[in-house]
């Protein structure tokens, strides 16, 4: 583990390198010419406005930067050759993309924490009630974050980075349409193709478990217990994702 | 920076800025001549259902903005020709993408039944929001008042009235309506019963109205 974690040191350090810190003074301008904006046309919901916009504009935000920079970081590494430095010393494939992963979903968390804050501080400011809500939804929202940089992690274990960005993305919209597949699958489709759209339905990730963005704006108090299950379901897929990505990245062959 | 190196980049940028305003002037001119109508563009507005799908787990984001639309949809009208035909749709969509967004059903209920004369599809709508926001005692609240002050069902409005001073956290002034309907519908047990809740949970001001009401009807 301390290996991987040298690695999780490294890959933040090499993120940051590439200035997405500029993400959070962007977001916060953006947050705050918004609520200034916004607040006279919206007949006096300026304060759900600004809390959906900006929950859901850092999510993305998050989500996008997980992707684009994940993308590329194995195969920077390839194309460096700075890989076979790194094999060289005593540490296993598997422990060097976990440091990978740890290093991207570390950051990417931090930036979304940053612009989580960024929106409780502006409604705080602008609105004179601070949305505390938006607190577990942080969290789940890093869990779904976790989800999608093992994803990343995956894909780019054994393919190039603009097909990794594609399929990263690709499963996190399919990963919406999941409830929709089985629904229709289950109207009277042939039994084998209802066996193979329940093993999609079961593969792909159910990104709406870690949505409760819809509470939050509303001031509605989610249950312990949901954040519980959406814990354990996105550290379980989160690890099986990465077992897979470990297995792939150990048969690979380096030129 | 030299000065060589300078003047490239004031060339890139001068060019970047005419090439933007260049294109700032195409496309006012191409809108002003292909002249495309609002309702032409609502036309294509999509369903809820529709935009749910597409919102990928951002629905109520989604929703504020077909709620920004909607806003601006009643104000362009409301300074031109005073015809609202697509408010309804625009806040079926809204609320189909946020449920419980409140205000959205208020809104475009008061505005079918105030600027076109057609409380039933305000009430219908009104009481789409309250089956979702059952906790909610203002869509009560609003669907008695529009029935009080546009259909003048007062049976109706007394029952919706009675329906949103029993739904907890009500305002203060509930009561005083849903007694005061009461009377006026003919539940005069009703009434006192609700005027003696006043009795025991208004200030001090109400109070003495509640009092007074209550002598009148013989209760006191």
């Amino acid at each position: 583990m301390r290996r991987a974690l040298a690695i999780t040191r490294n890959t933040i350090r090499e993120v940051l390198r590439e200035r997405v810190v500029l993400v959070l003074a962007v977001f916060g301008l953006a947050m705050a010419l918004g609520a200034q904006a916004l607040a006279p046309l919206a007949l006096g919901e300026g304060r759900k406005i600004v809390i959906d916009f900006g929950l859901a504009g850092s999510s993305i935000l998050a989500t996008l930067l997980a992707v684009f920079l994940g993308s590329t970081l194995l195969h920077k590494e390839l194309e460096r050759r700075t890989v076979y430095a790194v094999m060289a010393k005593p540490i296993r494939r598997e422990e060097f993309l976990l440091g990978k992963f740890l290093g991207l979903w570390g950051t990417s968390g931090l930036l979304l924490a940053g612009m989580t804050g960024i929106v409780i501080a502006a409604v705080t400011l602008f609105y004179a009630t601070t949305p505390w809500g938006a607190v577990p939804s942080l969290g789940l929202t890093v869990l779904e974050l976790g989800i999608v940089t093992a994803l990343v992690t995956l894909f780019s274990a054994f393919t190039t980075p603009a097909l990794t960005a594609f399929f990263a993305l690709a499963m996190v919209t399919a990963g919406h349409f999941a409830e929709d597949l089985r629904y229709f699958a289950h109207q009277g489709a042939a039994p084998v193709v209802k066996i193979l759209c329940d093993a999609v339905y079961w593969m792909l990730p159910h990104l709406e478990v870690f949505n409760i963005r819809g509470l939050v704006v509303h001031d509605v108090a989610v249950e312990p217990a949901r954040l519980l299950f959406a814990a354990a379901y996105g550290l379980l897929y989160m690890i099986g994702v990465l077992a897979l990505a470990g297995a792939v990245f150990r048969r690979r062959e380096f030129r | 920076m030299s000065r060589r190196d300078l003047l490239p980049l004031a060339a890139g940028v001068l060019l970047a800025a005419a090439c933007v305003v260049a294109a700032g002037f195409v496309q006012a001119g191409a809108g002003a001549r292909l002249g495309r109508t609002e309702t032409d563009e609502l036309l294509y507005y999509p369903s809820g259902y529709a935009v749910r799908q597409a919102a990928l787990g951002y629905e109520t984001a989604a929703a504020d903005l077909a709620w920004l639309r909607a806003i601006q949809y009643y104000g362009e009208h409301r300074i031109t020709d005073q015809k609202y035909d697509m408010i309804g749709h625009l806040m079926n969509v809204v609320t189909d993408l946020d449920p419980r967004f409140t205000q959205p059903y208020v809104f475009g209920a008061f505005v079918m039944a105030q600027e076109l004369r057609q409380p039933e599809r305000g009430l219908e709508l009104l009481s789409r929001g309250l089956r979702a926001n059952p906790d909610d005692w203002e869509l009560a609240f609003q669907i008695g008042f529009l029935h009080y002050v546009c259909t003048h069902d007062y049976r109706a409005a007394a029952r919706y009235f009675t329906l949103a001073a029993r739904t907890p956290g009500h305002a203060e002034y509930v009561e005083r309506f849903a007694a005061w309907t009461n009377e006026r519908a003919g539940n005069a047990d009703l009434a006192i019963l609700l005027w003696k809740g006043v009795v025991v949970n208004g200030n001090r001001y109400m109070q003495d109205v509640a009092r007074r009401e209550l002598r009148r009807l013989g209760a006191m």
